[in-house]
């Protein structure tokens, strides 16, 4: 096995980046869409067999154990590459929920299934009443003999309709004194009786997001990942690499290159008002940059990030949302229009990247609520 | 960049730092501007004595050898607490010139050892505001022209002058007490004086000339502009360092102002700018060093500026607000911090005109590729 660790920063790059270029499906290149798996099952198969699906997890598992620095790399290079993640949900959070709490039993059985996808898996998180106000969550677990009986609704489930398996916060103490207590990580089956997907129509006429009802479902109690009653505090432990990632810089590079694309062929640089707004955008990706190679460094040096680190996903979605209004603006009268506009000779998707970017303030802890974190913890207000 | 120099650099701050908060920190400033003196003299000398003057230049000359990084530091510092004393112009232009096109003048020594301040006249007004072109001219050794936007000089004091002659550009040296010299200076919003001078026939003592002294100008005024940008970063730092310190204490509706969230919010934007715009100035100000061509660095230079002077401003006109009527006397310092502000942003040009040049320089340099 490699020790891919102990390989310079610079030889890692080209490994990776020699991979995806020689072993990435061209079509498949930044994809504009969440795919469903069998869209980039044989991607998957290629990842798989070079040992490369979980680049975080420790090599006893089946991952590549990367460090913080390496990791950072492997992240990079997937994004400048346009490699889409796949559906990594068990990847990135079940694998890592039950590698640190989970039992032998749950390690053996499941990590594997994650590894070659044969099982899918979906977030089950949000519900109607419980947003930004998470622990708000009231879909029940009740213990009856062997097996929780499931009672309630997700929402927001990204992909629901394509998983196998769904990793849920379930209320398990509906008489905790406070919210966040009581709270359980259960792990449960989409096919059985008592689970209805439905999806939700988005405004850019995607069905990626998902309603999952639960009307007495069940699962096993083994399916209990960590101690009963104790899952919120292992949901936030959960969320300490998404923290960076979700402010990384790429959505907001790639945006802009597309505005840079679709202005020049519209002419558009020849507009000294555009200049200074094409500028401005630009600088404010360019310095973004610099904030997260600050805090991409802390990682590298293994030191942990704090609640500063919310900074940058704040900074990068308002100004990826910004160079996709500035598009709509270039586009003039063809603003409102669906589908690819002509620019030159291309054609750009004006409002589908300005769909994609609207829920970008809304995801992963709203902006308003990042506001918060930040005033709190590091402002102290 | 290494921990070493990481180190050298918590260091430095630390000394810069230190020497200014003893003088006086901030209401320092106050005293300065009320008394009309300009800056002080004392505190000039301890400044090189520091090592503050020489940071960029080799140790021969009496420098300190250190980069562009270190410089920034110094800046930030002068910054935060809006030293009077002109040092990123003496440092940048005078210094950077002299060390560029005559290493070996006693000059150089002199200005780093703290003789004086040095200022640098260069630029010129025309209808538009700052010209494109040298008109001001040097021939058979006298001077004859104008030039505006002279940072940091004192009453009879010598300066340098970048003027036209026969073989390109010329960097000359004029005495303070030559003859044919008209001055008219402008008080800023901060209390330091802009002077336009006028030249007719005044003797000058050549120190360069030739085709090296366009490119050494080029560089020089960017490390000046980057440099300034590193200071405006310091003016913000305090700024919010301020705000934040006030709304947690000033209470109304039985509670500090701090704990409502609209307030928080505002904050937190502020707080976002300011780490945004010390990150980027920094990372510029390092990119500089290893700069490939000319216009690379030039184009650093521009978006330091350019973020500097967005953040700088919004940042302390925030203040102001968030300090509510208090933040509009001249007695909260937060005031001194807008006007230093407003001066640093003008001078070497503003956010809009640095966007303008950053976005001019990338595609001259996709071209060029």
């Amino acid at each position: 096995m490699t020790d891919w660790n102990a390989l310079s920063d610079a030889e890692f790059r080209t490994q990776i980046r020699s991979f995806f270029e020689a072993e990435y499906p061209e079509e498949l290149r930044h994809l504009p869409h969440r795919p469903k798996f069998a869209e980039v099952e044989h991607w998957h198969v290629k990842l798989h067999a070079k040992g490369w699906v979980a680049p975080a997890w420790p090599a006893e598992f089946g991952g590549m154990g990367l460090e913080a620095a390496k990791l950072m790399i492997y992240y990079e290079e997937q994004q400048s590459y346009g490699v889409n993640r796949g559906r990594d949900m068990g990847i990135q959070m079940v694998g890592p929920l039950i590698i640190k709490y989970g039992t032998q039993e749950q390690k053996d059985y499941w990590l594997p299934r994650i590894l070659s996808c044969e099982d899918i898996w979906c977030q089950g998180y949000s519900e109607p009443g419980a947003g930004s106000d998470l622990a708000n969550l009231r879909t029940s677990a009740v213990i009856d003999g062997d097996d929780f009986v499931i009672n309630g609704q997700k929402t927001w489930t990204t992909m629901a309709h394509d998983a196998t398996h769904i990793f849920m916060l379930v209320r398990t103490d509906p008489d905790a004194p406070r919210k966040q207590q009581g709270i359980s990580f259960i792990l449960a089956k989409m096919d059985q009786p008592g689970v209805e997907v439905r999806t939700i129509t988005t405004l850019a006429g995607e069905t990626e997001f998902c309603e999952v009802f639960f009307d007495d479902a069940r699962t096993l109690r083994a399916n209990l990942v960590g101690e009963i009653d104790k899952g919120w505090s292992m949901a936030k432990a959960l969320l300490s690499f998404e923290r960076i990632f979700i402010g990384n810089p790429g959505l907001a590079q790639n945006a802009l290159a597309q505005l840079e694309t679709f202005a020049k062929g519209r002419g558009a640089f020849d507009d000294a008002v555009f200049r200074d707004r094409f500028a401005t955008v630009a600088l404010d990706v360019e310095d973004h940059a610099a904030l997260y190679s600050r805090f991409a460094d802390q990682l590298k040096r293994g030191e942990t990030l704090g609640a500063d680190v919310s900074m940058l996903k704040i900074w990068v979605t308002e100004t990826y949302q910004r160079i996709t209004e500035l598009m709509i603006e270039v586009a003039g009268p063809d603003g409102g229009s669906l589908g690819p506009l002509q620019a030159g000779n291309v054609g750009v998707d004006v409002l589908a990247s300005f769909y994609k970017a609207r829920p970008s303030t809304i995801y992963g802890g709203s902006n308003e609520i990042q506001r918060n974190i930040l005033s709190k913890a590091v402002l102290g207000l | 960049m290494s921990t070493e120099q990481d180190e050298d650099l918590r260091l430095l701050r630390e000394s810069v730092s230190t020497l200014l908060e003893r003088a006086g920190g901030v209401a320092r400033a106050r005293r300065v501007r009320d008394d009309g003196a300009g800056w002080d003299g004392a505190i000039w000398s301890d400044l090189a004595e520091a090592g503050v003057l020489g940071v960029t230049t080799p140790e021969e000359t009496g420098g300190l050898g250190m980069g562009l990084p270190a410089a920034g530091v110094i800046a930030e510092e002068i910054g935060r607490v809006i030293a009077p004393e002109p040092v990123v112009p003496t440092v940048a232009m005078a210094i950077g010139l002299l060390h560029r096109l005559c290493p070996d003048a006693s000059l150089l020594e002199d200005t780093i050892a703290g003789a004086a301040p040095l200022a640098v006249a260069w630029q010129e007004r025309d209808a538009r505001g700052v010209s494109d072109v040298i008109d001001c001219r040097l021939k058979d050794g006298v001077l004859t022209g104008s030039k505006d936007w002279v940072m940091g000089l004192a009453d009879g004091a010598p300066l340098l002058v970048v003027a036209k002659s026969t073989d390109g550009l010329a960097l000359v040296r004029v005495a303070g007490d030559a003859i044919g010299v008209t001055k008219q200076t402008a008080r800023q919003s901060d209390g330091s004086v802009l002077t336009s001078i006028s030249f007719a026939a005044t003797p000058a003592e050549v120190l360069a000339e030739g085709a090296g002294v366009a490119p050494a100008l080029a560089d020089a005024v960017a490390d000046a502009t980057a440099l300034t940008a590193a200071e405006l970063v310091g003016v913000s730092g305090s700024a919010l360092e301020l705000t934040l310190d006030y709304i947690k204490t000033r209470e109304q509706f039985d509670k500090p102002i701090g704990s409502f969230q609209v307030i928080q919010h505002r904050a937190v934007d502020m707080k976002i700018m300011q780490e945004v715009a010390q990150a980027a100035v920094r990372e510029a100000l390092a990119a500089m060093e290893n700069a490939a061509t000319p216009q690379a660095r030039s184009r650093q230079a521009s978006r330091a500026k350019a973020r500097a002077c967005v953040a700088s401003q919004k940042i302390t006109r925030e203040a102001i607000q968030l300090h509510g009527a208090v933040g509009y006397t001249d007695e909260f310092d937060v005031g001194l911090l807008l006007n230093r502000a407003l001066v640093l942003s003008a001078w070497l040009g503003d956010g809009a005109y640095h966007r303008r040049r950053w976005l001019e320089l990338r595609d001259t340099e996709e071209v060029a590729q």
